[in-house]
């Protein structure tokens, strides 16, 4: 195998990996709250730790779920600007652009979020079986994610087959739904 | 840890504490520090003093615990229940029906004879204990009509604080604890989600609950402490005899604070019955007889029994 | 630590710059936001504070409902339940032109007093309409700008999460009083959104309305929309009448789509992991502006910049009407990139004292910043709303700006009104004796 095509794959099997992650949790974040409702109104005895567990789940499911989203180019820029410049200088914006997420996720997420999680990595959670720092992880874990998706947009930025914000008029995926 | 500027003489440095709080500038928590912090600078020459960020514009209490354990802020009032997050032991001054009153609370909950070796316990996570406050008396309150005894809480879904001990209270003193967050309350009371919740007449006041369920029934089942909580590098960061002045001022403060809260008490109440809201008394022995078998299951250590002991050695 | 001067700069200055070299507009808050908290504080607890922060605003059990309506809309879309409902609102509202925008006013307005959330609202609505304005041949950067302008017409109407946060801040002001209060604004929101896309449609033949449908066609339209109808009065009726909160119905009207779906086999369970994924992604990128944002509150409420604001802006004049044109135009900018609880926890206590002692009513005074607010929820470049109502839509941001230009222009117009004017505010009630 080349190492591109090594490449390839290790990409398509984190892509993979992590939509099916996002997907189990979101399943699991439906599921929780419908258990909310059904045992106060079904049961008459409301559950103390669903709604903790709901949105703990819901922080990771965004947080991974931005990780895709970056890896996607699909978080939300203005680029009206950049498209009209030369593709020389697309190339130095987009470089600028990554090089200032990646600070963002590097200093706040993977830097900022390691030590928190360590600083609360004792502190229980009154309603789950895990610390706060357990829970905390998912800022981290996310900004690693990030990093990863990140370094792969600034080394095709520099690739042959660079082409620059491409100036689309509409419609950004072709109807998916 | 905090801004140091040059005092007004030019001599010493002067040095501003941030103190993060969650409700507003008005609340006696509040102006007890609004008073300490002015004779904490009368006191030092105008080197020390504290500012308030009021409102839990720096986060939830939870947060400003963390940023105190990281020593972005320098004090938090915190609720004493989340400190149990951190030692479980710290659930024994949190029991339903512990306290005779609030000046029974304070007075066991301020003597370091007593609680001094449970709040070394958290010196390990960052968080130095200063004072306990009085955080109010909860009560039970509902859009259903008044509560006198165990059974006309039957089947009334009551919001309670998310733990499973509070849960398990409700349940003993015969309603169905059902946690919730407290922005989402007053809708959920509305429209029926909740028959009611329970909380102190300050919070019932100013969150305007009384709109929506008018009847406020003195189970008087919970007095749940409020601390002001320091970054440890901080306090002992302090000049020896600052801190002995400051320390002084935090002991004043909590007979202050007390005052302040029983007239808040009075004026909210008065507040809410003008609002429309009914306030009557429970049978506070058969409620107490219900909880009783909680204070059992939860004294798990030797150091929580002998605070337990000693709470109840001081009673009048 | 470094001068509020300093600080805004910063904060303004790395928006527009990172904004213009195209990077994506959360990093553009959350960059400079982090850099400032770096110079305030230090190296270590900087990074440890902003990333608290980031997991404190995701945190919310209210946020819930984004995911949950996304992904109902989704559902809806593709088990063919929004296309008995549009179908039955285009042979009830046909006639008006531009029905289907039209619609998705209405829509907002009814789910957004609901739900109490703009950002669920045009989630939800705009998901569920604009595969529909797609197909009917609408500009989608204009449906998506009506969609996203409409969405906050429920945060005025009750119930109202906003204006309870606001009777928190403002020290209990009667919340009662304040639902009530919010109504008269509310609906004028709402025609106003409704007035613009009139008269833009008068504009674009193509827009123009449908002939009445024969009786028998009402009919079965009608008929077949009974069981989506059905979602409606599960989700909707069961928040009214108390079976579960907003964020709860959400969860419930995900369930109920789903099972429609099955029963008109529209949806195969193959499909679910697509279904998701979809809906996670595109509210997972509004939820990290979100978490993002509140750095930049923390920022600001450590530096103390809103007093320093206010100090500053207010010293020179004793003028009623420029004050009030100040606190709103501050409100306006600082809403922006501020979600709006923040914004009103961070503010009221500066400005209602102020506001009161110029002789107006905190019942008026609230509804006229949540009014604001909602406008900035709106406003480009950091709006979460916006943000959402292009995603579902899948329209360029900057197109579906250019097209709520003139919403916003009517708005801000209705803002005015709304401050000049309390009798829109206080007269309902204290018809009711509520004041
Ligand atoms: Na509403
Ligand atoms: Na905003």
């Amino acid at each position: 195998m080349t190492r591109g095509k090594l490449m390839t794959t290790a990409r398509a099997w984190l892509d993979g990996t992590l939509r099916a992650i996002c997907v189990a949790l979101f399943a699991l974040l439906v599921g929780l709250v419908a258990w909310q409702v059904f045992t106060r109104l079904v049961l008459d005895q409301p559950s103390a730790w669903s709604e903790e567990a709901a949105r703990h789940t819901f922080v990771w499911v965004s947080l991974i779920g931005i990780a895709i989203a970056v890896g996607e180019k699909a978080d939300v820029i203005m680029d009206f600007l950049v498209e009209r410049l030369p593709l020389g200088l697309q190339r130095i914006a987009d470089v600028i652009a990554h090089l200032a997420t990646l600070a963002f996720v590097l200093y706040v997420m993977v830097f900022g979020g390691v030590q928190q999680s360590m600083l609360a990595w004792g502190q229980q959670n009154p309603l789950l079986p895990l610390t706060q720092g357990q829970l905390y992880l998912a800022l981290p874990i996310s900004g690693v994610l990030l990093t990863i998706y990140l370094l792969i947009h600034i080394v095709s930025t520099f690739s042959s087959r660079y082409r620059g914000h491409v100036g689309v008029a509409e419609d950004l995926e072709a109807a998916s739904l | 840890s905090c801004s140091a500027a040059t005092g007004g003489d030019g001599e010493q440095p002067s040095t501003t504490f941030r103190v993060a709080f969650n409700q507003d500038i008005d609340h006696p928590q509040a102006q007890a520090l609004v008073q300490l912090s002015d004779e904490l600078e009368a006191r030092t020459d105008g080197r020390l003093a504290l500012e308030l960020y009021t409102d839990e514009t720096l986060g939830d209490q939870a947060a400003t615990i963390e940023q105190v354990q990281s020593g972005t802020i320098d004090f938090a009032i915190v609720a004493g229940s989340l400190l149990e997050n951190f030692e479980t032991d710290f659930s024994v001054v949190n029991l339903p029906y512990l306290y005779e009153s609030p000046e029974h609370q304070m007075s066991v909950l301020n003597d370091r004879e007593i609680v001094g070796e449970l709040y070394d316990t958290v010196l390990d996570d960052n968080i130095q204990m200063l004072t306990a406050y009085h955080g109010g008396v909860r009560n039970v309150y509902s859009s259903v009509g008044p509560v006198e005894t165990p059974a006309d809480l039957a089947g009334q879904k009551i919001r309670v604080i998310g733990s499973d001990t509070n849960v398990r209270m409700m349940e003993l003193m015969g309603g169905v604890g059902t946690p919730m967050a407290q922005g989402e309350v007053y809708t959920a009371i509305q429209s029926g989600v909740l028959d009611g919740a329970e909380n102190n007449e300050l919070i019932y006041s100013t969150l305007s609950h009384d709109e929506i369920a008018p009847f406020y029934s003195r189970t008087e089942h919970l007095m749940m402490p409020d601390y002001l909580i320091a970054s440890p590098a901080v306090w002992d960061g302090l000049a020896e005899e600052d801190r002995a002045v400051f320390e002084e001022l935090l002991t004043a403060s909590v007979d202050t604070e007390l005052e302040l809260f029983s007239t808040a008490v009075d004026e909210q109440t008065a507040a809410a019955e003008e609002a429309g809201a009914e306030f009557n008394d429970a049978d506070v022995d058969a409620f107490r007889e219900a909880v009783l078998p909680l204070h059992e299951e939860r004294l798990t250590s030797e150091l929580t029994q002998s605070i337990y002991d000693a709470i109840e050695a001081a009673r009048g | 630590m470094i001068d509020p001067g300093t600080i805004s700069a910063i904060l303004v200055g790395g928006l527009v710059l990172l904004l213009a070299v195209g990077a994506p507009v959360s990093i553009s808050i959350g960059l400079p936001s982090a850099l400032c908290m770096l110079l305030i504080v230090d190296f270590d607890r900087g990074a440890i504070t902003a990333a608290q922060q980031m997991i404190g605003g995701a945190d919310s059990f209210a946020l819930l409902a984004i995911p949950f309506f996304i992904l109902a809309g989704v559902i809806m879309n593709n088990g063919g339940i929004a296309e008995r409902l549009i179908n039955l609102a285009r042979v009830l509202v046909g006639r008006t032109p531009a029905p289907l925008v039209q619609t998705n006013v209405i829509a907002n307005a009814i789910f957004g007093t609901v739900s109490g959330s703009a950002v669920a609202s045009a989630a939800a609505i705009g998901s569920t309409m604009s595969p529909m304005q797609r197909k009917a041949g609408y500009d989608r950067a204009f449906s998506a700008a009506a969609n996203v302008a409409s969405a906050p017409a429920g945060m005025l109407i009750p119930p109202s999460n906003t204006l309870i946060v606001y009777s928190l801040a403002a020290g209990g002001t009667s919340v009662g009083a304040l639902f009530i209060a919010g109504y008269i604004p509310g609906i004028l929101w709402a025609l106003a959104c409704a007035a613009v896309v009139f008269v833009y449609a008068r504009r674009h033949p193509e827009l123009k309305g449908e002939p009445w449908p024969k009786l028998s066609v009402l009919l079965t339209t009608l008929w077949r929309a009974v069981p989506s109808l059905g979602l409606i009065i599960v989700a909707i009726g069961g928040i009214v009448v108390g079976f579960f909160t907003p964020t709860e119905g959400s969860a419930v009207a995900v369930i109920y789509a789903l099972l429609l779906s099955f029963l008109y086999r529209t949806i195969k369970v193959q499909d679910l992991p697509r279904i998701l994924y979809d809906a996670c992604r595109t509210s997972a990128i509004v939820i990290f502006l979100i978490a993002v944002s509140t750095i930049m509150a923390y920022v600001m409420t450590y530096a103390r910049l809103p007093q320093l604001i206010a100090e500053s802006l207010f010293g020179w004049t004793d003028s009623k009407v420029v004050v009030l044109l100040i606190m709103m135009l501050v409100l306006l900018l600082i809403g922006i990139p501020l979600d709006p609880t923040p914004a009103i926890l961070i503010f009221t206590p500066i400005f209602l004292p102020i506001a009161v002692s110029y002789g107006i009513d905190p019942v008026h005074f609230g509804i006229m910043m949540v009014f604001n607010l909602s406008i900035a929820v709106i406003s480009p470049p950091s709006a979460p709303v916006l943000f959402v109502g292009a995603q579902v839509a899948k329209v360029r941001l900057e197109a579906v700006i250019a097209k709520l230009v003139p919403f916003l222009i009517v708005l801000i117009v209705l803002l005015f009104i709304v401050v000049f004017v309390p009798q829109l505010s206080l007269w309902l009630p204290g018809l009711m004796g509520l004041l």
